[in-house]
C-alpha cells in the first residue's frame, strides 16, 4: 500500500475550501455569482444578503464543523478501543443527548439555546452512566474497555426505548420535529450555534490531537499499552471522554449524523495514514468536506423540499467507502 | 374585532395586539407581497381579494383552483427559509406550531413582516380573518366573508337543534389510529351538524386511540376521507365495530372538512346533509 504523502494535506483541505464555496454559491434560490460576492462583503440587494450571509454560509461553517467533530471523535474511538466498529453515537451519546432534547421539550423549553444545552448534557451524562456502568459490570474500580463498550451500547438501547415511549403518545407537531432532529440536519445553523460547536471542537478537538500519542499505545493493545507504562485506564478513559464531549457538542449542534464518524476514520487509514495525530486531523477533514457535500445535496437535490441529512452522508459515504475498500484489498 | 378571541380585553385599543408566538403585529402600509404557508390562510386571502398578492404558498395550498398558479415553496410546517425569501415577501403568514418558531424568527431577522396564528378553533378563523382584514386596510370585506360564515353555522345549528344527536367517530389516520378531539374545529363542526364527537373527552386537537375503544364506544357513524374508507371497508378488524360493519361510514371531502376556513359554513352543511338526510333542504 502506498504511504501518506504531504501534499495529500493540500489536495484534503483544497477539496473542502472548493465543496464550501459550491454550497455557498447554491441552493433554493439562484443567486448571480457576483451577487453572492457583494453579499458575503454586505453590499446590494438585502435578500440576497440574508440569504446568503445569514443562511446559506453559517450552514456551511456548522456543516464543516460537525463533520471535522465526527470524524475526529470516530477516529479517536476507534484507536482507543480497537474496535473498527466504534463510532461517536455507539457509547450512548445519541441517545443521552435525545433524552435530554426530549426532557426540555417536555418541561415547556421553547428556546433554541436552552435545547441544545439540554441535548448536550444529555449526552454526557450518558457517558458518565455508561462509565459507572462499565465499573459495575467489570466488579471493581477499573473500567474495562470491552465492558465499556457494551455498556455504552446498552445505555445508549435505554435511551433509545426511552424516546419512543415518549413519543408514541406525543402530538403529531412535536413528533415531527424530534424525527427531523434524530435524522440530522444543519437547517437551524446560526452564526451562534456555530460559534459554540467551535469553542468545543477547538478545546476536545485540541486536546485529543494532543494526546494523540497515548492513543496510538492504547491501539497497540492494554496489556501492550500497560507494559510501555502507560496509565491505560486513565489514557482510556480520556481519550473516551474527549471523543463523548465532541460527538455531545455536534448532535447539540445538528442533530444526529449517522455513518461519518464509523466510514471516514477507515477512509483515512485507507490514505496510508496509521499515527493517530495526523489520523484525527486527516478524518477531521474529509468528514468536514462529506458532511458539507451532503448538505448541499440535501437542500438542492429535491428544493424547495430539503431531505434528510443524515440519510445524504449514508447515501454518498457507502459508495466512496466501497471504492477505497476496492483500492485496499 | 380581533381581540374577541382573547375572551373580553378591556385595554383592546391601547394594546399593541400580538401573534400567537407573542410577537406585535405591525399594521402599517398593505402588504403587497404575501407568502401564505397555511391551506387555511391562502383560502382566505384569496377570499378577502388579496389572491393577487400572494407570491408563494405551501405544497398543501390547493383551493382555489387559481391558488395553483402561485408558486408552490414546499412544506408550510418547517419551511425552506431560503426559498421563502427568494420569494422577496413583505408578509409571512404561517401556523403557529413550535416546528415553525425558527422560520418566523429567521423571518423578522430579515426584516419581514411576520404573522405565526394558531388554526385550530372556528373562533380561530374569525380572528384570522379579521386581522387579515385589517392588515389588508380592507376590513369591511373580511367582516363580510366571517358574517356569512356565520350565517350559515348558525343556520345548521338552528336545523339541528332538538334532533336526536347521533355519536360519530372522526377517522383521520389509519395506523397509528389517530382521531379528532375536542380542541379542533372538527369536533365543533360535528357539534353544529347536529352530533357528538365520541372521542370529545379528547382535549387536544387530536388523539391516538385503540380500535378496540372504538367498538367500545359504538359510534352510529364514521366520519372519513375517501383514502380512510377505503382502508375501513379492506381491513377485516374494523368489522369488531357496528358502524363499520353495516356500512355506515360517511365519506367527506377532507380538502373541505378539514380545514378553519371560509368553507367552514360548506363543510357545516354538507355534514348535516349526511348525518340528517333530509333536514336541510
Amino acid at each position: 500500500m502506498k504511504g501518506f504523502r504531504d501534499w495529500y494535506w493540500l489536495v484534503l483541505a483544497a477539496l473542502l475550501v472548493a465543496i464550501s464555496l459550491v454550497a455557498v454559491a447554491t441552493g433554493a434560490v439562484a443567486v448571480p455569482l457576483g451577487n453572492i460576492l457583494d453579499a458575503l462583503r454586505g453590499r446590494g440587494d438585502p435578500t440576497a444578503i440574508a440569504i446568503v450571509r445569514d443562511l446559506r454560509f453559517p450552514r456551511v461553517v456548522l456543516g464543516a464543523l460537525v463533520g471535522a467533530g465526527l470524524g475526529a471523535s470516530g477516529a479517536a474511538l476507534q484507536g482507543a478501543l480497537r474496535n473498527p466498529l466504534a463510532e461517536p453515537y455507539l457509547l450512548g451519546v445519541s441517545g443521552g443527548a435525545a433524552v435530554g432534547a426530549v426532557i426540555a421539550f417536555a418541561l415547556g423549553a421553547t428556546s433554541d439555546a436552552v435545547i441544545t444545552l439540554a441535548s448536550f448534557v444529555g449526552g454526557i451524562a450518558a457517558v458518565f452512566v455508561a462509565l459507572a456502568v462499565a465499573r459495575v459490570g467489570g466488579r471493581s474500580t477499573r473500567a474495562d474497555m470491552r465492558t465499556l463498550l457494551i455498556a455504552g451500547v446498552i445505555v445508549g438501547a435505554f435511551a433509545n426505548a426511552a424516546i419512543m415511549v415518549a413519543l408514541a403518545n406525543a402530538s403529531p407537531n412535536n413528533i415531527r420535529g424530534a424525527l427531523w432532529w434524530m435524522m440530522g440536519s444543519a437547517v437551524d445553523a446560526t452564526w451562534t450555534r456555530a460559534g459554540w460547536l467551535a469553542l468545543s471542537l477547538l478545546l476536545a478537538g485540541g486536546a485529543l490531537v494532543y494526546f494523540a500519542r497515548e492513543i496510538d499505545v492504547l491501539s497497540l493493545g492494554e496489556d501492550a499499552a500497560a507494559s510501555l507504562g502507560v496509565d491505560v485506564e486513565r489514557a482510556g478513559r480520556r481519550a473516551f471522554l474527549l471523543s463523548a464531549l465532541i460527538a455531545a457538542a455536534t448532535v447539540a449542534a445538528a442533530g444526529l449524523i449517522g455513518f461519518v464518524g464509523l466510514v471516514v476514520p477507515h477512509i483515512a487509514r485507507a490514505m496510508g495514514l496509521r499515527a493517530h495525530r495526523p489520523l484525527i486531523l486527516a478524518s477531521a477533514l474529509v468528514a468536514a468536506t462529506l458532511v458539507v457535500a451532503a448538505d448541499l445535496a440535501a437542500r438542492t437535490v429535491d428544493a424547495p423540499t430539503e431531505l434528510p441529512l443524515g440519510a445524504i452522508t449514508a447515501l454518498l459515504g457507502v459508495p466512496f467507502f466501497l471504492i477505497q475498500l476496492r483500492r485496499i484489498t | 374585532m380581533s381581540a374577541a378571541a382573547c375572551g373580553g380585553d378591556s385595554h383592546r385599543q391601547t394594546d399593541t395586539q400580538r401573534d400567537d408566538f407573542g410577537d406585535p403585529i405591525h399594521f402599517g402600509t398593505p402588504p403587497q407581497r404575501i407568502v401564505s404557508l397555511s391551506p387555511a390562510t391562502t383560502e382566505i386571502l384569496f377570499t378577502i381579494g388579496a389572491g393577487s398578492r400572494l407570491v408563494g404558498r405551501s405544497r398543501y395550498d390547493l383551493w382555489p383552483d387559481s391558488a395553483r398558479l402561485v408558486p408552490d415553496l414546499g412544506d408550510g410546517m418547517r419551511p425552506n427559509v431560503e426559498a421563502v425569501l427568494g420569494a422577496r415577501p413583505d408578509l409571512v403568514v404561517l401556523y403557529a406550531s413550535q416546528d415553525n418558531r425558527n422560520a418566523a424568527d429567521r423571518f423578522r431577522a430579515a426584516g419581514i413582516n411576520t404573522l405565526a396564528l394558531k388554526m385550530d378553533h372556528i373562533a380561530h378563523f374569525r380572528r384570522v380573518t379579521a386581522l387579515l382584514g385589517a392588515m389588508l386596510h380592507d376590513s369591511a370585506r373580511a367582516q363580510t366573508v366571517i358574517d356569512s360564515v356565520e350565517r350559515t353555522l348558525d343556520s345548521v345549528r338552528r336545523a339541528t337543534t332538538g334532533v336526536p344527536r347521533p355519536t360519530v367517530f372522526w377517522h383521520i389516520w389509519d395506523s397509528p389510529l389517530i382521531t379528532i378531539g375536542s380542541g379542533s374545529f372538527m369536533s365543533e363542526l360535528v357539534e353544529i351538524a347536529g352530533a357528538r364527537n365520541v372521542y370529545a373527552d379528547i382535549n387536544g386537537a387530536s388523539g391516538q386511540i385503540a380500535l378496540e375503544d372504538v367498538a367500545r364506544r359504538d359510534p352510529d357513524f364514521i366520519l372519513a376521507g375517501p383514502e380512510g374508507a377505503r382502508q375501513i371497508n379492506a381491513d377485516p378488524r374494523w368489522r369488531i365495530v357496528r358502524a363499520a360493519r353495516n356500512g355506515r361510514i360517511i365519506v367527506v371531502d377532507t380538502g373541505m372538512v378539514a380545514r378553519p376556513s371560509v368553507r367552514l359554513g360548506e363543510a357545516a352543511v354538507s355534514l348535516a346533509k349526511a348525518l340528517h338526510p333530509g333536514l336541510l333542504q
